[in-house]
C-alpha cells in the first residue's frame, strides 16, 4: 500500500501588499495605524498568557511535570496547563505520535479556538525519532497540522522546553505566531495527507471550511479534490455547501 | 474451617499424555513441548487436575527458516505455584489452529491479537475482527516477511535537513554517514 504524500506549499509569503496574511483584501479601517497598534498590544498580552492543553503523547509527558511545577515553574512565563481544548492555546505533541493517536490529536486540534499554537516536542515529532522505521508512527507532524516550533531532543530537558516556550512567546509577540491560519489556507493539503493515512472517508465533526469562511481565511488552496470527498462522506457535518470544482477553475483563471 | 484443595502431582498429570517433552528451566518454571493436536487436551488436563486456571498470555513466534509458527501458552496455577509454558508448532500454511476459548475464555483476546498481527486463524474463536491497528490494509505487520522499513519508505516522507554547517562539511567532501 503506498500513498503519495503531498508537500505543504508555503504560498503565504508571496502575497500582494493589499492582501493580508489571509489573502483577503484589507480595507482602509484595518490598515489604520490604530488598528495595527491594537493588534500589537493584543499580541503582546497574548504572548504572556498561554495555556497548554493537558494532553500528552509518547514519553515526553515525563518532562512536563518538572517544567510546569516548582522546579522550573513555567508559570513564571505565564504558561500553565489547561484541561480542555476549547480553553487551551498550545497543543504540545510530546513525543512519538502513532497513527491511532494522530486521529485524536487532529480532533483535539480542530476543537481548539484560534489563535492556537502547536509545539512539536522531541525528535519523534520531527522525523520519527527512534521509531523512524515503525509502520505505526507518524514521521513528520507538519504534514497533518501546521507547527509553530519544534523542540529537538530525545527527550528535550525542561530547560530546552522553557527555551522553546520563550521562542514561541517572542514569535507571538512579534505577530508571527500565525501557523494556525495555514490550516485554513491549505486545508485541502492537510486533509489530503490525513486521508492518505485514514482512508478517503476520513472526516471530523468540525466543519473546517465553514470556520475558514467565518474567519475570512478561505483561500484557493482551502478547497480541492480532497475536500470534495467531505461532501460525499461527511455530509452530516458539512453546514455550508462546498463550492463546485468548475467555479473554482473559472475564478482561478480570472485572477 | 480451612479448605485445602488436593491436587494431583503435576509430573504425574503430565505423564498421562504421550508425546510430551518436559523441561524444568528453573525451580518454578516448566517448559512443555507438545504436538499441536494434543494441546487442547493438555490444557484441559492441567486445568482440571492441577488448578491451572490462569492463562496469562498466548505468544506467537514466526520462525522464518522452518515455515512454522510457534505458539506459547503461559499458564499459572495458584495452588501448584509453577509457571507452565506450553510450546507447540503449527505449519505456516494454512496457518489455522483450534481455539482454546472453551477452556480459557481470556484466550479470545490473545487469539484476536495474534490473528491481527500474524494472520493465524483460530477456529472457534468468538471474534477475530481487526482490533488494535488503525485502518490497516497491508499484510499482518509482525510477520518476518513484512518489511517495516519498506512500508515506511512508501508511506511517509522524511524531514529535509540541510543546515549551513552541514553544507560547509559537504563542500569539503564530508557529510552524514549513511
Amino acid at each position: 500500500m503506498s500513498h503519495p504524500v503531498i508537500p505543504i506549499q508555503k504560498s503565504i509569503t508571496d502575497r500582494s501588499p493589499d492582501m493580508d496574511i489571509a489573502c483577503r483584501s484589507v480595507d482602509a479601517e484595518e490598515k489604520s495605524l490604530l488598528r495595527r497598534v491594537i493588534d500589537r498590544i493584543a499580541d503582546h498580552c497574548r504572548a504572556r498568557s498561554l495555556f497548554i492543553l493537558h494532553y500528552c503523547t509518547g514519553c515526553g509527558a515525563i518532562e512536563l511535570p518538572p517544567t510546569i511545577t516548582s522546579r522550573f515553574d513555567s508559570e513564571r512565563l505565564g504558561i500553565q496547563p489547561m484541561v480542555t481544548p476549547r480553553q487551551a492555546d498550545i497543543l504540545l505533541i510530546t513525543g512519538y505520535l502513532s497513527v491511532k493517536t494522530l486521529k485524536r490529536v487532529i480532533l483535539t486540534y480542530e476543537q481548539m479556538q484560534g489563535p492556537k499554537y502547536v509545539v512539536g516536542m522531541g525528535s519523534c515529532s520531527i522525523n520519527g525519532g527512534m521509531y523512524w522505521h515503525s509502520y505505526a508512527t507518524v514521521k513528520r507532524l507538519q504534514e497533518y497540522m501546521p507547527v509553530d516550533i519544534y523542540i529537538a531532543g530525545c527527550m528535550p530537558r525542561p530547560e530546552a522546553i522553557q527555551q522553546g516556550f520563550l521562542q514561541l512567546m517572542a514569535k507571538i509577540d512579534r505577530g508571527e505566531g500565525t501557523a494556525w491560519k495555514d490550516y485554513y489556507h491549505n486545508y485541502d493539503t492537510y486533509l489530503g495527507n490525513q486521508q492518505a493515512l485514514f482512508g478517503p472517508d476520513w472526516h471530523t465533526p468540525t466543519d473546517v471550511l465553514a470556520e475558514a469562511r467565518h474567519y475570512g481565511l478561505l483561500s484557493d488552496n482551502s478547497i480541492g479534490q480532497h475536500t470534495d470527498l467531505l461532501a460525499k462522506f461527511a455530509s452530516e457535518y458539512v453546514t455550508q455547501p462546498i463550492p463546485a470544482a468548475a467555479t473554482r477553475v473559472v475564478r482561478r483563471s480570472a485572477s | 474451617m480451612e479448605h485445602s484443595i488436593v491436587h494431583d502431582d503435576l509430573n504425574e498429570v503430565l505423564r498421562e499424555l504421550p508425546t510430551l517433552s518436559v523441561e524444568a528451566t528453573s525451580p518454578r518454571r516448566l517448559k512443555v513441548r507438545v504436538r499441536a493436536d494434543t494441546l487442547p487436551a493438555l490444557l484441559g488436563l492441567l486445568k482440571g487436575r492441577s488448578g491451572y486456571l490462569h492463562l496469562s498470555a498466548i505468544s506467537c513466534i514466526d520462525w522464518p527458516d522452518t515455515e512454522e509458527f510457534e505458539l506459547v501458552y503461559h499458564l499459572w496455577s495458584y495452588e501448584v505455584k509453577k509457571l507452565v509454558s506450553v510450546h507447540t508448532l503449527i505449519p505456516k500454511k494454512p496457518g489455522r489452529f483450534v481455539s482454546v476459548y472453551d477452556i480459557h475464555t481470556p484466550a479470545a483476546f490473545f487469539e484476536r491479537d495474534i490473528h491481527e498481527m500474524f494472520g493465524v486463524y483460530f477456529e472457534g474463536s468468538p471474534n477475530l475482527e481487526p482490533f488494535i491497528l488503525t485502518e490497516w490494509y497491508g499484510p499482518p505487520p509482525m510477520l518476518k516477511s513484512f518489511s517495516s522499513r519498506q512500508y515506511v519508505e512508501e508511506t511517509f516522507k522524511w524531514q529535509e535537513y540541510s543546515p549551513e554547517w552541514l553544507k560547509e562539511l559537504e563542500a569539503k567532501g564530508g557529510g552524514i554517514v549513511q
